[in-house]
């Protein structure tokens, strides 16, 4: 994965949060301060969990934080924050150290960036070492590599 | 069967965890010479989305299964290739029959 899908800057390592509603905060909070979404967004991603239940927690140790696309979203983006200490979702995938928020303003504009990461992800040598970077630049590496 | 197949992959909003679960199908698909259409749907059309089978977390499977009328598969742990390997041969092994 040479290209770019997520930027340097919306990467977080060592995030502190003690509840998962804290946890997708801390996610939605990068782009927040970047200016991709309002808050409003950030309460819809932890509204669906409480609607949905923690589905989110697709796999051990990592949660997608998303919510449908609305005008809560001003532009394509993505975030992905490392936890200082893994928060429960109380899923059977629980404890989760990393967080990915998706931001997008329909279905399809995000997909390609999404499946780039998401693909990455999945493979647990990949995923493994994400979880243990100590660095933002390290992290970035990881997820960015061929 | 064959491209024939709809294998139709649901989460809350059709658009963030299905399309991971939908990599992953595809992937264990090719490794093992399969072939199906698969795409990605949201909890809320899914039920009423033609398709042959439905792939899913136990949370969207709990909300589905009542209304469904395919087989709902639910997948624990998206990473794990072992589990959804075992669960997309499983289905086809019924196709057989």
């Amino acid at each position: 994965m040479r290209e770019e899908v997520i930027p340097l800057s919306n990467f977080r390592v060592g995030v502190k949060a003690e509840t998962w509603q804290e946890a997708v905060q801390a996610a939605g909070q990068v782009l927040l301060d970047c200016g991709s979404i309002t808050q409003q967004y950030i309460d819809e991603m932890i509204q669906a969990v409480y609607d949905l239940g923690p589905y989110m927690v697709l796999m051990p140790g990592f949660a997608l934080a998303h919510a449908e696309p609305s005008p809560a979203v001003l532009k394509d983006d993505m975030s992905l924050i490392l936890l200082d200490k893994p928060v429960e979702f109380h899923s059977e995938n629980d404890p989760v150290t990393i967080v990915l928020c998706v931001a997008c303003v329909n279905r399809d504009s995000h997909r390609e960036a999404l499946i780039r990461v998401a693909a990455a992800l999945m493979e647990d040598d990949i995923y493994d070492r994400l979880a243990s970077a100590q660095t933002v630049e390290e992290a970035y590496t990881i997820l960015h590599e061929d | 069967m064959g491209d024939d197949l709809r294998i139709q992959a649901v989460c809350g909003f059709g658009c963030g965890s299905s399309l991971f679960l939908r990599i992953k199908i595809d992937k264990v698909l090719k490794e093992n010479g399969l072939t199906a259409r698969t795409f990605c749907g949201d909890v809320g059309t899914a039920a009423s989305t033609p398709c042959d089978v439905i792939f899913c977390s136990e949370e969207i499977a709990e909300r589905l299964e009542s209304r469904a009328t395919v087989p709902v598969v639910r997948i624990k742990n998206f990473r794990d290739e072992a589990e959804v390997k075992e669960k997309v041969l499983e289905f086809y092994s019924t196709l057989k029959d």
